[in-house]
């Protein structure tokens, strides 16, 4: 569904991403992991159309969008909830998750996914009519989940959910995070939290300054990591 | 000192006159909010607003409603070129860079205007039934200060609904506190910010009106004070709050009006350095003004 | 272009600098003694316009703030120095009143000089006053609050008919500018600029203007940078105003507008911010440009096409070339 090809990524003149290839199938959940300022978050821009890669491209369902521009990618369903939740906190809950859906017109649709994030978010009902920028940091971080669901994604690019999070509310949102892929939505993940994130994901990509240093299915990379662990007495 | 009825006049036109700023601060406001960019060039919409009004109405005599059309839909045009040609291309630079070309756009215009105008202000006249004076009751007024006040609550309610209720209203809002983010959510920002300047010159324009009417005249220079003015109100009310925005416009017709009447006879033309003074108390007191926020430094 | 900057950049050394001095006074010796009065007139304008314009620039193109109230500066050096050398027997004539004892009592009158000077301190106090609490903060807010500073000495001037006669102004100044004082003005203003700019102070001026938080982290005191850029340049623009009330013999409020700021703007950006010369060179360009079009605006009765040209000239560089004619490309600085 999503295939990046070889981009270099750069920041004004520092690349923070170089020669970089991953892959997505449709349906699955892949995890791309590393340590800070590996360039996790800088490639999810790169999709997303927030940054512009100098090379390579960037293929969704075998269309070439490396140089779409951001509002145009969600158009085509494929949506970023960024690092740090980036919720609108001058606005309500409702206001947030209406503006999710800015650019559907389709009001019955609309209509139903919002009942579907309600459930999903029980507690984002109860504060609907609050200003986001009131909530708790985990209600942020499931207001900005919502928010990108509203905009029926079929590809969703999640940067660090896991962030700042107690460890309570981070197993929910992990359950929420495989029940919105139960649903069909295809989910790329950006983790340093490589625990979490290698249970729930099928593959895995591990990033090193910038490229990829090694991916594989999940196990065998958590395996192959342990291993290297181990072997440098880390 | 003064009779009551003094004191009631010079309240009634603080309150037209802070109409009027706030009106301005509104527009200015709506840009900054997207942008963080002081537009200059708004003072010198509120000229051409004036003498599209006078071309339309006192030159060829095209009906009042008609010509106030004329005048919201040429302002607002305006608005997206000046959006387009000047601002697109300087915005992300430096902010002494945004502000100099800003200015340079502004004395483009007004000198652009006096060239066209000429340097002598024309006498203007609002429509006849605008024009009506009252003087039975404690105050004097003329229908057209009426006007004033009414459009103006009219247009800031109006406001009020458009960015709480609609989508593109919402859009906005999100865009002046993250434009990266509302790109994130679908939002075309480039048309979310040519809309705002559209809104803003437009309001702008009206205002243009209203000013020559007050006044009495139109000169191709009436832009530049109310600018500063505008700007002054925003500081006062909080640079980043619609709500301070208007807020400060009205404190600041009030103020000017009461130093008037308070101060001595011979020192009314000390009016337009009030302002100054006000501004600096505000940001020796309190720089974030009354409703915004805290300017971090 | 790249030939003219590199021998502005050689006039950076001393040596260059000392030759460079005598060889101008020569050439306005040349001028004076051999060029119409009105040439005479219009290159010492110029002189004073390379004051107001250095001036500025090193409040605008060094420490990167963003003052629009130079022409109020101006103001304050003009009419302070023109109140002070006011003739003796024709201040009851002009209704202005005598000099106060502490001022040096009815009968006296003081020299070119000294006045100058008192105007230009007098400007600088101003500046500093209003900068304490306006530098503190972001840069829409000075650009804003000086032009609130300028509006209000214009009002002060329009208004306080006892001590400026209001919008009549002061005439019958005593003529003492000439091109030699214009220019020497100049040069020394030039000559404080270059060793600003050539020492720690100018050096801790330029890491504000690039990055005001890794200034700050460097332990670079920003209010009192700032607070000395923006005194300094008001200081020679009040000098620069009483050689001006002291050229043309006569001063009026609205000579001091926010047009004249704006043109001594102009002249900073497109001569080159930031660079010792470039206003100089702006001023220059700028004043030959206004009299060469004068006879034209004249002739067409269009006016205001001057300060059109000006402001598209203006327009022009910040979008193409935002460094000035003098100035170093971005692109190549970093």
């Amino acid at each position: 569904m999503l295939r990046v090809d070889g981009i270099d990524v750069h920041y004004g003149v520092i690349p923070a991403v170089r020669e970089l290839s991953l892959s997505v199938e449709k349906g699955q959940i892949v995890t791309l992991v590393g340590a800070n300022g590996a360039g996790k978050t800088t490639t999810l821009k790169a999709i997303m159309g927030v940054l512009l890669p100098r090379r390579g491209s960037i293929l969704y369902k075998d269309e070439d969008i490396s140089q779409l521009s951001s509002d145009k990618r969600v158009r085509k369903g494929i949506v970023l909830i960024p690092e740090g939740r980036h919720v609108f906190s001058k606005l309500s809950v409702r206001d947030n998750l209406t503006l999710g859906a800015y650019h559907r017109n389709d009001r019955e649709g609309i209509r139903r996914d919002k009942e579907w994030i309600y459930r999903l978010f029980p507690v984002l009902k109860e504060r609907e009519m609050q200003m986001a920028g009131t909530l708790s940091g985990g209600e942020q971080q499931m207001l900005a989940l919502g928010r990108g669901l509203m905009g029926h994604p079929e590809l969703l690019l999640l940067d660090e959910p896991s962030l700042g999070l107690a460890p309570i509310v981070l197993g929910e949102i992990y359950e929420v995070i495989k029940e919105i892929n139960n649903s069909g939505i295809t989910i790329l993940l950006v983790e340093q939290n490589i625990s979490m994130a290698m249970k729930i994901a099928q593959y895995a990509y591990v990033m090193e300054t910038g490229k990829v240093r090694t991916e594989g299915k999940s196990d065998d990379v958590m395996k192959r990591e342990n291993i290297m662990k181990a072997y440098l007495g880390e | 000192m003064f009779p009551a009825e003094y004191y009631f006049q010079q309240l009634f036109n603080g309150i037209v006159f802070g109409s009027m700023y706030a009106l301005l601060a509104l527009g200015m406001t709506v840009i900054y909010g997207i942008l963080r960019l002081i537009h200059f060039a708004h003072g010198a919409l509120i000229t051409i607003g004036g003498f599209i009004f006078y071309v339309f109405f006192t030159v060829f005599g095209f009906p009042f409603i008609a010509v106030m059309g004329i005048v919201i839909a040429l302002g607002g045009l305006l608005g997206v070129v000046l959006d387009v040609i000047a601002y697109r291309k300087v915005v992300g630079g430096p902010e002494v860079s945004m502000l100099i070309t800003s200015l340079g756009f502004y004395i483009f215009i007004e000198n652009l205007m006096k060239l066209i105008a000429t340097p002598q202000p024309y006498p203007f006249k609002p429509p006849m039934f605008l024009d009506r004076l009252f003087s039975e009751w404690l105050i004097t007024f003329r229908t057209v200060d009426l006007f004033i006040v009414i459009t103006s609550v009219a247009i800031m309610l109006l406001f009020n609904l458009f960015v709480k209720k609609t989508k593109i209203g919402l859009a906005m809002v999100a865009t002046a506190e993250s434009g990266e983010t509302a790109r994130m959510v679908g939002i075309n920002i480039n048309r979310i910010i040519s809309l705002a300047f559209i809104i803003a010159s437009a309001i702008a324009a009206i205002t243009g009106f209203m000013w020559g009417s007050k006044y009495g005249q139109i000169s191709y220079d009436m832009g530049f004070t109310a600018g500063v003015k505008a700007f002054v109100a925003i500081v006062i009310g909080g640079v980043g709050s619609i709500p301070g925005a208007m807020l400060g416009g009205m404190i600041l017709g009030m103020l000017e009006m009461f130093s008037v009447a308070f101060l001595p006879p011979g020192y009314a033309g000390y009016r337009d350095g009030i302002v100054f003074f006000v501004l600096i108390l505000i940001l020796i007191i309190r720089p974030s003004g009354i409703l915004g926020e805290k300017e971090v430094k | 272009m790249h030939s003219l900057k590199t021998t502005f950049e050689r006039m950076n050394r001393p040596l260059t600098y000392l030759l460079a001095v005598p060889v101008l006074f020569l050439l306005l010796w040349v001028v004076q003694s051999s060029m119409s009065q009105y040439v005479i007139l219009i290159v010492t304008f110029i002189g004073i316009y390379i004051i107001a314009a250095v001036s500025l620039n090193i409040t605008n193109g060094y420490a990167g703030l963003f003052s629009l109230g130079h022409a109020g500066f101006m103001a304050i050096g003009a009419y302070t120095s023109a109140l002070l050398t006011f003739p003796v027997k024709l201040r009851e004539v002009f209704a202005l009143a005598p000099l106060p004892p502490l001022l040096g009592g009815p009968e006296f009158q003081w020299p070119f000089l000294p006045a100058l000077l008192m105007g230009g301190i007098l400007a600088a106090i101003i500046a500093a006053i209003v900068g304490i609490p306006v530098l503190r903060l972001r840069g829409h807010y000075l650009a804003v609050a000086s032009l609130g500073l300028m509006i209000l000495i214009n009002a002060v001037a329009m208004n306080f008919r006892n001590l400026t006669r209001g919008s009549i102004g002061i005439n019958s100044i005593p003529k003492y500018t000439n091109i030699w004082w214009s220019y020497g003005w100049a040069v020394l203003t030039i000559y404080v600029v270059w060793r600003l700019v050539n020492s720690s102070f100018g050096r801790a001026m330029m890491a504000i203007r690039e990055d005001e938080t890794a200034a700050q982290v460097q332990g670079i005191n920003l209010l009192k940078y700032k607070l000395l850029s923006f005194t300094i340049g008001a200081f020679f623009g009040g000098i620069a105003g009483g050689l001006y009330a002291h050229l043309s013999g006569a001063i009026m409020p609205w000579v001091f507008s926010f047009n004249l700021t704006f043109q001594i703007v102009i002249m900073v950006v497109v001569g080159g911010q930031g660079t010792i010369f470039g206003p100089a060179l702006g001023a220059v360009i700028l004043i030959v440009l206004r009299y060469v079009l004068k006879p034209l605006e004249e002739g067409l009765g269009v006016y205001g096409l001057v300060e059109l040209i000006y402001a598209t000239l203006l327009i022009f560089i910040m979008m193409r070339r935002p460094e000035g004619l003098l100035g170093l490309s971005r692109k190549f600085s970093k």
